[in-house]
């Protein structure tokens, strides 16, 4: 007997026949969908931010240096963020270790060991007593921080997440109490601390989720998220859902961020540029790049006024860019290898990058 | 074998619904124009600059990492 895929039976055969139709169906009502969504978008576009940007005044020169380099990976910093009292921050490598240290001396606080390697998220808990990490292991656990140095701090880890794939990026809520996640699973998701429990699952990317950033408070209960299938996703925590959705980048996206006022969110991609939507017009409404850089963007973020955005850069460098004029301001030296992270202190006075020469520093 | 078929052009259908659904709800959306959406996006950075100290440096004695001051821990 042959094995054929194709059905013998009549009624088999108009079934498939039938769904099949349907499915060519809604193909079609999707795309014309996605187009009036782009009809509707481009009626809208009567101007480019740059161009209003023009009577803005120009930025003076920048005087940015390394000022700190804090030393202790012994490979690759994947990770890092700071502590709301703007000098702790707590960093995760390749080589499984968790650091906390305190920016102003640069000595190490706590030192954790994770059971996997490739720690790619880590983030300090609002109240500042806690560090969130995981990686490989497809886990968010959290490790309460001890004032006791000589205290096992692996003894008082909890697990919290679980995906079926790595976790990419982690986010306490606007408390210690819930978590928010995404994974090389393709999704994301929010999480009871306490207790572990999935409070919201969120579907929708195509492929790997890399990175998620959560809106400033005051614009209430979304975040946005962006993955390898190189779309910008905009969600409501409450209900799961996908608001707004954006795909104009070339490659996956590393990193996104807020804009101070919740109104806009940068991105950087694969494809060497960052850009910026704008949630209310409902658009991509700049694009930073020069012919000049041809290697991705790792990670980005605003300075305290969104004038400024920073982009770590896979060829060891930091871009500097005029958010509104779209023209780079400064380009900044230091690191010998890839700018694998990069976050702005909570009150603006410098950031913090991590690299894959195993060390950070801190510029301002 | 007949009801693998049916289920994976069951589950893809699933999917373009689902698909259909979401771009229909992003269609209802209410938008503002770009030179508005500018406006604003300019209005807050006017509005913030001079608290910025990366922007506008405070000086060297009120910004922790600019001091030249060296910090050491009482053992």
């Amino acid at each position: 007997m042959l094995a054929s895929a194709s059905p013998l039976i009549p009624e088999m055969a108009t079934q498939e026949v039938q769904l099949n139709e349907t499915l060519a169906h809604l193909k079609t009502e999707s795309e014309t969908l996605k187009s009036k969504l782009e009809e509707e978008r481009a009626k809208l576009h009567d101007v480019e931010l740059h161009q209003v940007a023009e009577k803005v005044e120009g930025l003076g020169q920048f005087v940015m240096k390394t000022r700190r380099t804090l030393k202790g990976h012994g490979n690759k910093v994947l990770c890092m963020d700071w502590c709301k009292d703007k000098r702790r921050i707590v960093s995760s490598s390749q080589d499984g270790k968790v650091i906390v240290w305190d920016a102003f001396t640069t000595n190490k606080e706590h030192a954790v060991t994770m059971p996997c390697t490739w720690v790619m998220a880590c983030a300090y808990a609002p109240s500042g007593c806690a560090v969130a990490c995981g990686g490989l292991d497809n886990k968010c656990s959290v490790y309460p921080l001890s004032l006791d140095k000589n205290e096992n701090l692996a003894a008082k880890k909890k697990s919290v997440a679980m995906h079926t794939n790595y976790l990419s990026a982690c986010s306490f809520t606007n408390s210690d109490m819930q978590i928010l996640t995404s994974s090389g699973d393709g999704t994301c998701a929010l999480w009871d601390v306490e207790s572990g429990q999935l409070l919201q699952s969120f579907h929708g990317h195509a492929a790997d989720v890399l990175c998620l950033d959560l809106a400033p408070s005051e614009t209430g209960n979304t975040f946005v998220s962006g993955g390898c299938d190189k779309k910008a996703n905009v969600w409501d925590m409450r209900s799961g859902q996908c608001i707004q959705s954006f795909e104009t980048h070339e490659s996956d996206i590393n990193s996104v961020r807020y804009y101070p006022s919740g109104d806009a969110f940068a991105s950087g991609s694969d494809d060497a540029t960052c850009r910026l939507y704008d949630l209310r017009a409902d658009r991509e409404v700049a694009i930073y790049s020069k012919e000049s850089i041809i290697f991705g963007v790792s990670s980005v973020d605003f300075s305290l006024s969104g004038r400024l955005l920073f982009g770590g850069y896979n060829d060891y460098t930091i871009n500097v860019w005029d958010v509104l004029k779209g023209t780079r301001v400064s380009i900044l030296f230091g690191h010998e290898n890839r700018v694998s992270t990069l976050r702005v202190s909570p009150d603006g006075t410098a950031f913090c990058t991590g690299s894959w020469d195993h060390t950070l520093r801190i510029w301002a | 074998m007949k009801d693998g078929i049916a289920n994976n052009s069951t589950a893809s259908i699933s999917q373009a619904r689902k698909a259909v659904e979401q771009l229909k709800m992003e269609a209802c959306m209410d938008r503002i124009k770009v030179s508005k959406a500018a406006a604003d996006l300019m209005a807050y950075c006017d509005a913030h600059i001079r608290e910025d100290p990366l922007i506008m440096p405070v000086p060297a004695s009120e910004n922790p990492f600019r001091e030249k001051k060296f910090f050491c821990t009482i053992l």
